[in-house]
């Protein structure tokens, strides 16, 4: 029955998929009704396999699978199949919330209900409808021309995701991966004519595309290391000893280079540096997308592909061992994104942008997180980060959507996603504000309440129980820097006066933008308390620490929970409370970017990553591409000897013809034997007198010669 | 039917010629007749592959369906057909192709009626190298595929550009190309045709089978051949014929660097003649890979493995780097068949390096449903090119831009294909794809490693390709008045349909072919 | 008893040698064939002389000389046609004058 459920459970948004392209594009109702209907069918399986999963008694041990024969591989089958362990439990339930909540938010998003646009186009946002009431006319936002496809790509999203949540082997996995890369390209190039967005959509599957090839090489190895790709095949223990004492390139085992491939594919697909690079431009899609990248699907499965291959970075390593160099490196990575993007974030003036650079910073927590052991701390975040950020997203695409309406009423042309033309929305988006407030809490970690709290509490516990101390302070300051944006972000966002006209105008979203944003809301405040370590002080044991039993039940062996420490907690407070505080003092004067002290040119240009980049890689692989290859090496190189071969041919044939055939051949022996017979010809023809009586008497002459001679000679 | 079952190949085989023959007694005015009565034949060898397959047992050794009749007897030729699954795939693909190609060509208006009886002939060329079991009748059948291919080109070829071959000298791009592909590709065979004389002397029949059986029976340091004063031992002999078969295979695939007529000559064909050539004639060298220098000379084969996946990867980045520099749609296309070929070779090396191993059958698998695959992505790109040259008169990347709203329909499909092509999980492409990479990462570690270079600018060029055709801003040229682009029609759909269900279908459940081309792997390189 | 062979054959070398003169001399084509009759008769003596001589107990040297005066009557009805039509086409029976096969 599970596995029945399991199986069907990324059919749906399939299908609805192709139902959609292939039959109800035109009818934009009936296609949001099938979207929504089967997020909400794959959100009610989810809802069943994990209450199900509750009720399992160690179900680390006893979890949902089956598999059936694939492809055939010599005498051996490849094997595909489903599973729900703890872990994908626990994913897949995020996973259904928020990727339903997208669903229904974007009904709203789109417009839905509003009349078509007076000149929209599909490839471009849509610019709003002039409507006559009551004898004069006024301006309303039109519905999106794209409306229907844009419901099968999200679907389609949705189909990646759970794929690759319940694929019990990497092949599958990497399917689900790839699908979801091809739909970040699709939706974040959703508004196609926009130059901008069509460049961010390529970079986005390039850049994501250059963690896939090593995965690729990952997946090829483990397979072709262990002969199977399922999870449970390769976690065996024998075959994990086996993997982590073979030695393989660079001085590291098989279990490491493994690992280090593999986490490339994270790398590129979670945004971590250096591969940062396409989340902040992957902000040109429309916000739902942002959303489904940041919170439900994409940037989650990196994570989840870390944290799912734990056993397998860590094979060989115990707690308390140091790190063996594939954890070392992915704690560096995870710590030092965790940092570097919050201090990008601090100076960017985009509402989404800002977004999109704390979500880099919050997986790189995560990462971290895995890098030092903690798995089942960086699910957590995960989970958290999830719903939180899906809030956040969904929250700032309801402020952009209010300031689009006071923008089209107005009619000036303020850019809608620019903080500084905001202010003042608490009054004007009430449900907004509030959702908003929370989630922004969340991610600040503001103690005690929200989720995001104690997620990242238990981060920070974990790193400095177990003494990755450089870990635990870069974390630190990357999260004093997180509740510091936050706080600007909202200041800016929400308090204080509008400072412009649109702003001023700014009104509500409809009821299918903000019910989301409430069930969001619950979950980024309830969530955490399903994972209070049963040794806080205080409120530790009120509630089970379910999550840590839970998700740590699903390798063989329990993680311990780690000694209570003031230290990492008091910390958590501090960075967290002081960075709120700091923010909202500083930038409740703010009014323009020219008071913004954080306006420095290298964070406002992110490091100038893009620029390098774009020295060393793009530029360079332009010139091999378009000079080098196809010009140099084919057209003039080879193209050269084989044009060389053929003139040498030609003047062979040429040298041939002019200095054998005609002198030799022709005049020498052919013309010549011609001349020979036509000169004895005419020398001789002068004996053809044509009397018969000569002829006669010439052969008589001959007769008696030879007669004579006969006689002579030889008698 | 009793007849028809047991030849069943040589219907297969001829029954294009004899639909070409009735094309030829047809009145040369009325195109709708002749059209149909060429596309309604190349059907008939379908459907009777279709049976082929049916009947096809995959489990069962050797060649099946084995038909013999004299033919040279002087010579010890006979003629001889059989399928393997190895064979029996490729059987597939031509009759399979031939039929869309007849149907993409129903634009054309000049001199159609040479126009399909020279497709109808190339048809049984490309069958008879799959199914000949005579190294002679191989031979005569790879010669016959490479002549009509010459005059689609040379005739029915693109009318514009031109082509500087030497400083100043410019020839008609077509004619260029052409002669480009029938000269290279006829230097091959010459080596091919001494391999299989010597071949032919050496073992005094062309039997491949025989050859098969009889291969390793002689010994090797025989004097076989006076050569002048010198003497030919069996063991040198061999190799002259392996190297002859390396180099014609090598060019007709492509492999990097004899590669160089594969653009030209993709890029002037006509619609059709382009995705013959990407879908059915490259494959004819991989082939001549898998069934005469792999199985005769495995030694060898082993040796030089190296090198192989050396040209193969070059091909593999090279191929994809030319292609992304391009800007011609069309020659962005035909760079991506270098590149895609280049896995069906390395493929095959990493088989030759690890014969006999697990790694080498997956290789192999990899690199036939490569073949597959490549097949009909490119023959489905190639296409959708020529719908939009045929409505804009350019290939030119930088003339379109933004047609998406134009041609939703057209720019979807045009999205699935570039994808397969691309290699998306989900999709043929990636299948096929993966199993090369599985198969040779433990055999060829450093090559498979940089081929993935290859793999990355695959999804570059892809990328660039729907960039600039489909979004950006709208090209207002294509949107109004005359120029206005028509979105693609029935019988164009009709000719992507299969291709596309095909796509899907492999990349979803794949086993179905897998299982026919893996049992024909393991039993003819145990 | 009698005339020795020699005579016979000196007769018939006579004969052959005035026919062998007038063939060359003569320009009437009648006179160039009677020349032609002589020497085959010429033969015919030489023929039938040796047949005596020589073996008597054969008939192949008469058999001979009948079919050697088949050939010449054959000979003299082809040629005087031949003549005759010449004739009657150029008016003249010169053999320097019938020269349409001379260069």
């Amino acid at each position: 029955m599970e596995k029945f459920i399991i199986w069907l459970l990324p059919l749906p948004p399939l299908l609805s998929f192709f139902v959609i392209l292939l039959f109800t594009n035109k009818r934009k109702a009936l296609s949001h009704g099938i979207a929504v209907g089967a997020a909400g069918l794959s959100w009610l399986g989810s809802m069943i396999i994990f209450i199900r999963a509750l009720g399992v008694e160690e179900f680390g041990k006893h979890f949902f699978g089956a598999s059936i024969n694939w492809l055939p591989t010599g005498s051996t089958w490849l094997k595909i199949g489903v599973q729900i362990d703890p872990l994908s439990a626990a994913v897949v339930f995020f996973v259904a919330w928020t990727v339903l909540a997208i669903f229904v938010y974007s009904i709203g998003y789109h417009n839905f209900g509003q009349p078509i646009g007076d000149h929209d186009v599909a490839g471009l946002p849509p610019h709003g409808a002039t409507l006559a009431e009551h004898g004069h006319k006024h301006i309303v936002p039109s519905i999106e021309p794209m409306y229907s496809r844009f419901f099968a790509f999200i679907s389609l999203f949705a189909f990646g995701m759970y794929t690759l949540v319940v694929s019990d082997n990497l092949l599958t996995l990497f399917v689900g991966w790839e699908i979801m890369g091809l739909c970040s390209y699709l939706l974040i190039g959703f508004w196609f004519g926009k130059p901008s967005a069509r460049n961010a959509a390529v970079k986005a599957f390039m850049t994501t595309r250059i963690g896939d090839v090593f995965m690729l090489l990952g997946i090829a190895f483990v397979y072709s290391f262990t002969g199977s790709l399922s999870f449970s095949e390769i976690f065996k223990p024998e075959m994990l000893q086996a993997l982590a004492s073979t030695p393989a390139f660079f001085g590291l085992s098989a279990a490491g280079i493994i690992g280090l491939l593999l986490f490339i594919g994270t790398v590129g697909k979670s945004a971590q540096w250096p591969l940062h690079v396409w989340l902040p431009d992957a902000m040109e899609g429309p916000t739902p997308v942002s959303a489904m990248i940041h919170a439900a699907t994409m940037v989650s499965a990196g994570v989840y592909l870390v944290i799912r291959m734990f056993p397998l970075i860590s094979a060989g390593w115990t707690e308390g061992m140091p790190l063996n160099t594939t954890m070392s490196l992915i704690a560096f990575i995870g710590a030092f994104t965790a940092l570097f993007a919050a201090t990008i974030a601090v100076a960017q003036n985009d509402i989404k942008r800002v977004l999109a650079y704390s979500t880099i910073s919050q997986l790189g927590f995560m990462i971290a997180a895995v890098g030092i052991g903690a798995y089942v701390a960086a699910s957590f975040h995960l989970i958290t980060h999830a719903f939180f950020k899906a809030l956040l997203f969904l929250g700032s695409g309801s402020v952009i959507h209010g300031m689009e309406h006071g923008i089209l009423y107005t009619g000036d042309h303020t850019d809608s996603q620019d903080m500084f033309n905001m202010g003042g929305l608490r009054k004007k988006m009430p449900i907004t504000f509030w959702t908003f407030l929370i989630g922004g809490f969340a991610l600040s970690g503001f103690p005690v309440l929200t989720a995001g709290f104690w997620s990242k509490d238990e981060i920070f516990a974990e790193a400095f129980g177990n003494g990755h101390l450089t870990v635990f302070v870069v974390l630190a300051m990357a999260a004093f820097l997180t509740a510091f944006y936050t706080m600007r972000q909202i200041t800016l966002t929400f308090f204080g006066e509008p400072r412009t006209k649109a702003a001023e105008h700014a009104s509500e979203t409809p009821w299918t933008m903000t019910v989301p944003l409430i069930v969001l809301a619950v979950f980024a405040v309830g969530y955490g308390w399903v994972g209070i370590p049963e040794n806080f002080p205080g409120l530790g044991g009120l509630i089970p620490n379910w999550f840590h039993e839970f998700v740590g039940g699903t390798l063989s062996k329990l993680p311990k929970a780690v000694v209570f420490s003031w230290v990492p907690l008091v910390t958590s407070l501090c960075v967290a409370l002081g960075g709120l505080l700091f923010g909202w003092l500083v930038y409740r004067k703010v009014k323009s970017p020219k008071q913004d002290f954080l306006q420095i040119p290298v964070l406002k240009n992110k490091w100038y990553f893009d620029e390098i980049y774009n020295f060393i890689f793009i530029k360079p692989a332009f010139w091999i591409a378009e000079r080098f290859t196809s010009l140099y090496m084919d057209q003039t190189v080879i193209d050269g000897i084989l044009h060389s071969v053929a003139r040498f041919s030609l003047f062979l044939g040429h040298a041939f013809r002019n200095y054998f055939d005609k002198p030799v051949i022709n005049e020498l022996l052919g013309d010549g034997t011609g001349n020979v017979v036509k000169a004895s010809g005419s020398s001789l023809r002068k004996i053809q007198v044509g009397r018969i009586q000569y002829y006669m008497v010439a052969s008589l002459a001959v007769l008696v010669i030879f007669a004579l001679l006969y006689y002579f000679l030889l008698v | 039917m009793e007849f028809l079952g047991s030849h069943l190949l040589t219907f297969i085989l001829f029954f294009p010629v004899l639909a070409a023959l009735v094309v030829l007694c047809l009145p040369k005015d009325n195109l709708k007749t002749i059209r149909w009565t060429a596309f309604g034949a190349s059907l008939v060898p379908f459907t009777l592959t279709v049976i082929l397959w049916m009947r096809f047992k995959s489990g069962q050794p050797g060649f099946q369906f084995q038909e013999q009749y004299t033919w040279y007897a002087a010579l010890h030729s006979t003629f001889h057909l059989g399928v393997d699954g190895l064979s029996l795939i490729m059987v597939l693909l031509t009759t399979l192709l031939t039929p869309l190609a007849l149907l993409a060509s129903f634009n054309i208006t000049d001199r159609i009626k040479a126009y399909f009886i020279l497709f109808l002939f190339l048809e049984t060329g490309m069958l008879g190298v799959f199914m000949a079991l005579d190294l002679l009748i191989f031979f005569v059948f790879w010669e016959i595929g490479l002549v009509p291919m010459y005059f689609l080109i040379n005739q029915w070829g693109s009318e514009k550009g031109e082509r500087e071959i030497w400083k100043g000298i410019k020839v008609q791009s077509r004619n260029y190309a052409s002669l480009k592909f029938i000269i290279y590709t006829m230097a091959g065979s010459l080596g091919l045709l001494l391999g299989i004389q010597l071949l032919g002397v050496l073992f005094n029949t062309y039997d491949l089978q025989t050859l098969y059986t009889n291969w390793a029976a002689l010994d090797p340091n025989d004097a076989m051949l006076h050569f002048f004063s010198r003497v030919l031992t069996v063991s040198t002999v061999k190799s002259i014929a392996f190297w002859a078969f390396v180099i014609a295979f090598a060019i007709k695939v492509p492999v990097w660097p004899f590669h160089t007529w594969l653009p030209d000559a993709h890029t002037e064909a006509p619609t059709a003649g382009s995705m013959i050539l990407a879908g059915v004639l490259l494959k004819l060298g991989a082939y001549g890979f898998l069934r005469l220098v792999l199985p005769l000379y495995p030694a060898e084969s082993a040796r030089y493995a190296g090198w192989l996946a050396f040209l193969a990867v070059m091909a593999i980045v090279f191929g994809a780097f030319a292609a992304f520099g391009q800007k011609d749609f069309k020659r962005l296309v035909a760079y991506s068949s270098v590149n895609h070929m280049g896995f069906v070779v390395l493929g095959i090396a990493a088989a030759a390096r690890a014969s006999g191993t697990l790694n080498a059958t997956i290789a192999l698998d990899g690199a036939v449903l490569q073949m597959f695959n490549h097949g009909l992505t490119a023959a489905g790109m190639f296409f959708l090119v020529g719908v939009l040259y045929e409505r804009t008169h350019t290939r030119n990347l930088d003339d379109f831009g933004g047609l998406f709203p134009l041609v939703p329909i057209y720019g979807g499909i045009l999205i699935f294909t570039s994808m397969a092509s691309l290699g998306l999980p989900g999709l043929n492409g990636f299948v096929s794809e993966f199993l090369v990479v599985r198969g040779s990462w433990p055999v060829l570690t450093v090559y498979t490693a940089v081929g993935m270079v290859g793999l990355l600018f695959t999804g570059a060029y892809i990328l660039k390709g729907i960039k600039s055709v489909l979004h950006g801003p709208l090209n207002e040229h294509w949107a109004h008045g005359e120029h206005k682009l028509t979105e693609i029609n029935l019988r164009e759909i009709i000719v992507m349909a299969p291709l596309m269900m095909l796509i899907l279908v492999i990349g979803i459940y794949p086993s179905w072919i897998m299982d026919v081309i893996n049992k024909a792997m393991m039993l003819l390189f145990p | 008893m009698s005339i020795p062979l020699s005579w016979y054959l000196i007769l018939a070398a006579a004969l052959f040698s005035i026919g062998l003169f007038g063939v060359l001399s003569r320009k009437n084509a009648i006179a160039i064939l009677l020349g032609v009759e002589l020497m085959l008769n010429a033969v015919n003596i030489n023929l039938v002389a040796f047949w005596r001589y020589l073996d008597p107990a054969k008939m192949a040297g008469q058999v001979f000389a009948i079919i050697v005066f088949a050939v010449a009557a054959a000979e003299v009805a082809v040629g005087l046609a031949l003549i005759i039509s010449v004739y009657r086409r150029r008016k003249t029976v010169v053999a320097d004058e019938i020269d349409l096969m001379k260069w």
